[in-house]
């Protein structure tokens, strides 16, 4: 499904973010993009949806490397929900913003809206429809980045920390809403406690390389390999110990 | 509270009200758009000794206001900002223009008082009615009913976009000036050595905000244009409303009601 | 600087909106010519973040007042002036709507008075004769002095226009007795003051942001290579335009010589002005609903008997029944409000 080949990627020639990552994501695996601030997470997703070109290597979705003729294709496969919503609502409305995709894709008004119902009755947010982006509450806006998400129908989902600055309740239902769902998943975080619950397989990444790539289980019960890193056990692992 | 702060709750405030429900609320978008764009252009187009005239035209938003349901008190918070300008320049008729144009009793009045009352009335009157208008209508459908009258998309879409990064940008500012209050207590505002990197900061941050925005926009299959026009319902309520009061407002201008109503009285 | 309805006749405000209207077309025009999708996002967070830091206040050193952020000149300078003639556009449009700061039918002529001197006048025959002239020389250094030169007389200058066009609008109206040569000198000097502090302001603003990240800024030389031709013509035409507005203001000042009344007033209304939003501490919202349509209807009627005149002693009132009339008007107005007031409790009641 998604493939990185020995991919670098470097703003200029001081600062090399990204040095000869090289990983494979499969049809339906959920994966954790696990590692310090500054280690590389927001630029793998980046690279993946063409917002950003790699300096050397190739980066494939679907078997197709990511370039301008193949980015239309390759953002329809991907969905990404964005850490801060409100980038991301920028229609009046919740319903307008989940609109907003299916008809940038020519889909009929009539066949959008009853997408946007769908999703809503699956997430079970079928009360935010018809309100205002701006008058609704950090984990509604989060379920709602979701949803406009959703609409899209897409193959994998990429999330960019789903659950910061939530309340336990909404940081719950978020966890809750992803489990759910089929489609692959990359998902980076430091809600380590998320990804154990969400993904099974981890890629820790530092200083622009994967410094490790296996079974959640293994990786987030690794303490030394964690603390190494700038990272530590998930608090329901360090409370079992 | 600081200043962004109380622009914030003002604009809930706005946000409560337009929530409602009433019979005003429930007119279409574009009845109420051109309904008070006609009484503004009526009301300020009165001579500027037509006092007795003017006063005729305050029925509309009285009513409206009480048939919305809208407390007429919310709106006379506005008055502040738009009135000084307005008064400011109504007080020097007054003094320019004494001539006495009419008797009360035997206290003569001159045209300088009745041009500046009839000045200030016309600012309240205005003010009343646009504010009924945002008061009952939503900002989404205000822009729909702009996009009915062909204004362009890109104004239009313009327009939603800054609404909505509006209070996110105050709500940033917000906590800003109050983290920098916190460190300098006693400064009613930004000091000059701030001037530049506190709003600069503000400025930078919107900037990356705006990268985040296009990104997301983009994939989400954007290509430059998308066209924001929710539909807008046009009823026979909402032409005969609009009809009426086009042409009670026309009448007000051209007849003199008060002194018709003052003539049963009066003699 | 925000005209409200009432400040307008129709047929200025109307030529006001065609004017606007038709730089507004232009600037959509171009902006679709350049076909650049990512501006659009730009123009609005810009738009919202001038909105917002408009609210902010900057404490003036020496004095107890603070200035303010009008936007137009910042705006054209990060964005150019068709996209950021836009953007102000909207800002005006949210402040008419929603705080009621200036009116709708005067819209035009606040978009006239503020947007377009701002952007267009600010933009070329200012911001950039300047910023491509070799003004101060060459480097960093005299980058940023050209970017200090160019915002305070673009500042200035662009309030001036916007001052003086405010009196034009109004005197043509027909609403004011105020000379127009006494209008303009009560106007032009206060914002001859705004314009300087908003200058510095825009200044430090852009100051700012040469030295974080240049590139957002437009017709500065990021590369550092040498600029296009040297228009020192420009920056002196330009210089002797201010030396014609401010000159022609102050001469107007002195020639009108207004008493000290005038001054006091003018004083007093223009902080109340200029602090727009906010400041004073009134409950909003929260009072009875009967004490403001008391005081609305005080508003309206109790001035007559203090302005009165009574040594006059021409012809008697030719519209007492029109002052009748309108006092029937007026309670009947009041009645209605009642009336709203008294069925809304009712609802509420029955709510409860």
């Amino acid at each position: 499904m998604i493939e990185f080949r020995n991919v670098s990627f470097s703003y200029d020639k001081e600062r090399q973010v990204l040095k000869g990552v090289s990983f494979s994501i499969g049809e339906g695996e959920s994966v954790g993009l696990i590692g310090a601030n500054g280690a590389g997470k927001s630029t793998i997703m980046k690279l993946l949806l063409g917002l950003l070109e790699p300096t050397d290597g190739s980066v494939l979705v679907k078997g197709t490397p990511v370039s301008k003729s193949s980015l239309a294709e390759v953002r329809r496969t991907l969905g990404f929900v964005l850490q801060d919503s409100d980038d991301q609502m920028f229609m009046p409305k919740v319903a307008d913003d989940m609109m907003f995709a299916p008809l940038n894709y020519g889909l009929p008004r009539n066949e959008a809206e009853a997408r946007v119902d769908e999703v809503l009755a699956r997430l079970g947010i079928q009360d935010l429809k018809e309100r205002y982006n701006h008058r609704i509450s950090g984990g509604e806006k989060r379920m709602a980045a979701i949803a406009t998400i959703l609409v899209m129908q897409p193959e994998a989902i990429l999330m960019d920390e789903p659950t910061s600055a939530l309340d336990p309740f909404n940081r719950r239902m978020i966890i809750n809403t992803v489990k759910d769902l089929k489609q692959t998943k990359l998902i980076a975080s430091h809600d380590l406690d998320m990804i154990l619950d969400t993904c099974s397989r981890v890629i820790l990444l530092s200083g622009g390389e994967i410094a490790a790539d296996g079974p959640a289980d293994a990786i987030l019960r690794d303490r030394a390999l964690l603390e190494a890193n700038r990272m530590e056990l998930p608090l329901s692992l360090a409370l079992q110990v | 509270m600081n200043r962004l702060q109380k622009a914030l709750l003002e604009m809930s405030e706005l946000d409560r009200l337009t929530a409602m429900d009433s019979p005003v609320h429930r007119l279409s978008p574009l009845a109420k758009l051109l309904v008070t764009i006609v009484y503004i252009v009526v009301t300020v187009s009165f001579g500027k000794y037509d006092l007795s005239r003017l006063v005729v035209m305050v029925l509309y938003p009285v009513l409206a206001f009480s048939l919305s349901g809208i407390p007429v008190s919310t709106c006379f918070y506005k008055l502040r900002i738009a009135i000084p300008l307005v008064i400011f320049v109504g007080l020097f008729n007054p003094l320019f223009d004494k001539a006495p144009l009419l008797h009360i009793g035997n206290v003569a009045v001159s045209g300088g008082v009745v041009s500046m009352l009839t000045l200030v009335l016309k600012g309240i009157f205005s003010l009343m009615a646009s504010f009924i208008l945002v008061a009952t209508t939503p900002i989404d459908r205000i822009c729909a009913a702009l996009r009915k009258l062909h204004v362009p998309s890109m104004l239009v879409t313009l327009l939603l976009l800054t609404f909505r990064y509006a209070g996110v940008m105050m709500q940033e500012a917000a906590v800003m000036s109050d983290a920098y209050r916190l460190r300098a207590p006693g400064q009613k505002g930004v000091h000059i050595s701030a001037w530049g990197s506190f709003t600069g900061q503000l400025l930078l941050r919107s900037m990356d905000r705006a990268e985040r925005l296009y990104a997301s926009m983009q994939l989400r299959g954007f290509r430059g244009e998308f066209d924001y026009a929710g539909p807008v319902p046009f009823t026979l309520r909402d032409a005969i409303f609009l009809i009426v009061c086009a042409a009670v407002f026309i009448l007000f201008r051209t007849v003199d009601i008060a002194a018709l109503i003052g003539g049963l009285f009066v003699r | 600087m925000h005209m409200a309805d009432a400040l307008l006749a129709p047929a200025v405000a109307g030529t006001m909106y065609v004017a606007s209207a038709a730089v507004a077309g232009h600037s959509i025009y171009k902006l679709k010519k350049d076909d650049n999708p990512a501006k659009l996002p730009v123009m609005a967070v810009a738009a919202a973040m001038v909105f917002a830091g408009q609210m902010i206040n900057y404490t003036i050193p020496g004095t107890g007042s603070s200035g303010h952020l009008c936007g137009g000149m910042m705006l054209s300078a990060l964005l150019g002036p068709q996209a950021g003639f836009l953007s102000m556009i909207v800002v005006l449009v949210i402040q008419c709507l929603f705080f009621a700061d200036g009116g709708l039918l005067a819209l035009g002529a606040n978009v006239w008075n503020m947007a377009f001197y701002g952007c267009f006048v600010g933009y070329y025959l200012i911001w950039r004769p300047i910023m491509r002239s070799r003004l101060f020389g060459s480097g960093k250094g005299a980058q940023r002095c050209r970017i200090i030169l160019a915002s305070i007389l673009g500042c200035v200058i662009t309030l001036q226009l916007g001052a003086l066009s405010v009196v034009i609008e109004t005197s043509l109206s027909g609403i004011t007795d105020l000379p127009f040569g006494a209008f303009a000198a009560l106007m032009q000097p206060i914002h001859l003051a705004i314009g300087l502090v908003e200058g510095l302001i825009t200044s430090a603003v852009l100051c700012f942001v040469f030295e974080a990240r240049s590139e957002l800024l437009q017709e500065v030389d990021v590369s550092g290579a040498g600029a296009s031709k040297v228009s020192l013509k420009g920056v002196v035409a330009i210089l002797a335009i201010v030396a014609l507005v401010v000159g022609g203001g102050l001469s107007l000042l002195a020639s009108s010589n207004p008493d000290g009344l005038e001054w006091a007033l003018f004083g007093n209304t223009e902080a109340g002005y200029s602090q727009n939003m906010g400041l004073d501490e009134e409950d909003f919202g929260v009072s009875s609903k009967a004490a403001e349509t008391a005081e609305s209807i005080q508003e309206s009627t109790s001035f007559l008997p203090d302005y009165a005149f009574p040594d006059s002693d021409s012809p008697a009132g030719t519209s007492v029944s029109g002052i009748v009339g309108s006092a029937i008007v007026a309670a009947l107005a009041v009645v209605i409000c009642l009336i709203g007031g008294f069925f809304r409790k009712k609802r509420k009641e029955r709510k409860v």
